[in-house]
């Protein structure tokens, strides 16, 4: 089967159960939206899935193979992290050329065209560049590595709107070009809204939804008007949050919609993926 | 293969520019305080230092214990499994060793050649007999050093800041009582019979000849133990 397999995935901290019992799969060549509120335990599965950590119990598999000490997964897959895990000391180029032996799919003249388009510096060493340039060189280098799944956590921290406008961009081109799994944890959720084919809901270490966007947009839809009539309309209905402004009420539901009563004072929205995603891990489940 | 080969060429390839610079102001240092001493003397008779090696230590035992950190977080993020990254560090603390001991055996040598007063680190021990001799315990020697301070600095990961504190409190409780153990409860006879075990593997022989085997058997069983160590913790290593 050509995914990631997430497979009863637990991992405690102490006292603290960072992800507890995941099942999911990210299946391949989609554009996957990673979402989780902080702590909610994307960066440990993530690290899980990149051999970094390990799980306390379940596994992972890619494309069948087991993701823990293989090397066999070694061109199958890359994590740009949040954290600078590179050797801070070498210039950017020289980080290039040595990725460039590290993978048999790296690009390098890909590699310096990006770091071109970006203007990264690439004679300056990794310590003497901006988070946000650091930023891009990670994922400089995701992007220039032809792998079949690429995770970017947390991708455009410390871009300014022009770089993240460029990154996503280059990204989408990219997958025009070479379609592949690209999974995308962010906080962002509103810039990754347009270009995610599909969402993972994580919250509490638990996965609270995974769903196709367009799917999740039919499903939600926010009903506003008077206290007492939004009530009555969704007394049967599955409610993941209220907003109230004095005797007027906002209820966000998830589920097929309804008409409205006739002669009501009641209407009806869309709701954007980014009000779904804070209702949901407002509520904390479904 | 490939990619154990590039993650060992990155291990070997930053680390070796240090040496030369390690080198070049280990003797730069080493020619300034000779000319300062010597004008302020008024003579240059006399003058010189020793067992330059223990510099050559000091360097390894730095290489050895920040062998573990940044490499280790370069190498995991380029995939790479951690028997890969053992792997690779070992392969470049043999590399390191094993040049420097070779720059230390020849300039033990030549600076003995011209200057008899001077003794290296091995020749003070075992004299200048066997240059190849000479080489391979310095080479044993500094890898010995490499792995047992990586295998610390594994065990200072693993187990945390607080817990590290205490187990360096406990190791230097149990050299207090082995010291101890040594003075008030082995009798003289096991003492002594302990004392001819370890002279004997440093390669002093009872009938007072020298065994150059055993010294070089001795630092590579060490270095086998404390690189054992070191794998068995990395195995579970995780990124903090």
């Amino acid at each position: 089967m050509n995914a990631i397999q997430i497979k009863n995935v637990t991992k405690r901290y102490k006292n603290v159960a960072a992800l507890h019992d995941v099942s999911f799969s990210f299946e391949s060549g989609k554009i996957y939206g990673f979402l989780g509120r902080n702590g909610a335990g994307k960066s440990t599965l993530i690290n899980i899935i990149a051999n970094r950590i390990f799980a306390d119990s379940g596994e992972i598999l890619i494309d069948d193979l087991p993701a823990k000490e293989n090397i066999k997964v070694h061109e199958k897959i890359f994590c740009m992290s949040e954290a600078d895990l590179y050797d801070a000391g070498l210039k950017v180029k020289d980080l290039f050329k040595w990725i460039n032996r590290f993978y048999d799919s790296f690009d390098l003249d890909k590699a310096f065209e990006i770091a071109g388009k970006f203007n990264l510096d690439t004679n300056k060493k990794f310590k003497a560049l901006s988070k946000g340039y650091q930023s891009i060189f990670k994922l400089t280098v995701a992007l220039s590595l032809m792998v079949p799944y690429v995770i970017f956590d947390e991708p455009v921290l410390g871009l300014d709107a022009n770089h993240r406008e460029l990154f996503y961009d280059l990204l989408l081109k990219d997958f025009q070009h070479n379609e592949r799994t690209i999974i995308i944890a962010t906080h962002l959720i509103e810039e990754v809204a347009n270009i995610i084919e599909e969402v993972v809901l994580i919250d509490q270490g638990k996965v609270l939804l995974q769903d196709h966007v367009s799917t999740l947009m039919e499903m939600g839809y926010s009903i506003y008007g008077p206290a007492k009539e939004v009530d009555a309309y969704c007394a049967d209905k599955n409610i993941i949050g209220y907003d109230e402004l004095g005797n007027l009420k906002i209820a966000y539901v998830l589920g097929e919609k309804t008409p409205l009563p006739k002669n009501s004072n009641l209407s009806a929205s869309a709701m954007n993926l980014q009000k779904l995603f804070v209702k949901l891990t407002e509520k904390g489940g479904i | 293969m490939k990619k154990l080969k590039a993650a060992v060429q990155y291990e070997c390839m930053t680390s070796f520019k240090f040496i030369w610079i390690f080198y070049a102001i280990q003797y730069a240092v080493v020619l300034l305080i000779t000319l300062i001493v010597g004008i302020s003397m008024g003579t240059f008779e006399n003058l010189g230092t020793d067992v330059l090696e223990m510099n050559t230590l000091i360097y390894i035992g730095i290489l050895g214990a920040l062998g573990f950190k940044e490499d280790f977080k370069m190498l995991i993020q380029n995939g790479f499994t951690r028997r890969q990254i053992f792997t690779a560090t070992l392969s470049m603390f043999c590399f390191i060793s094993g040049i420097m001991a070779f720059v230390d055996t020849v300039v033990g040598n030549v600076i003995h050649h011209f200057n008899s007063g001077y003794s290296s680190l091995y020749s003070g021990i075992y004299g200048y007999d066997n240059i190849f001799m000479n080489w391979l315990w310095l080479f044993l020697l500094y890898v010995t050093l490499c792995n047992l301070l990586y295998l610390l600095m594994l065990i200072i990961n693993k187990v945390g800041k607080t817990a590290s504190i205490y187990l360096g409190v406990a190791a230097g409780g149990m050299v207090l009582l082995i010291i101890a153990v040594f003075k008030y409860v082995l009798s003289a006879e096991a003492v002594a019979s302990m004392i001819s075990f370890f002279m004997k593997s440093m390669g002093f022989m009872p009938d007072g000849t020298i065994n150059c085997m055993f010294p070089v058997l001795t630092l590579a069983a060490l270095a086998a133990i404390f690189g054992t160590g070191s794998y068995a913790i990395i195995r579970h290593t995780e990124l903090k």
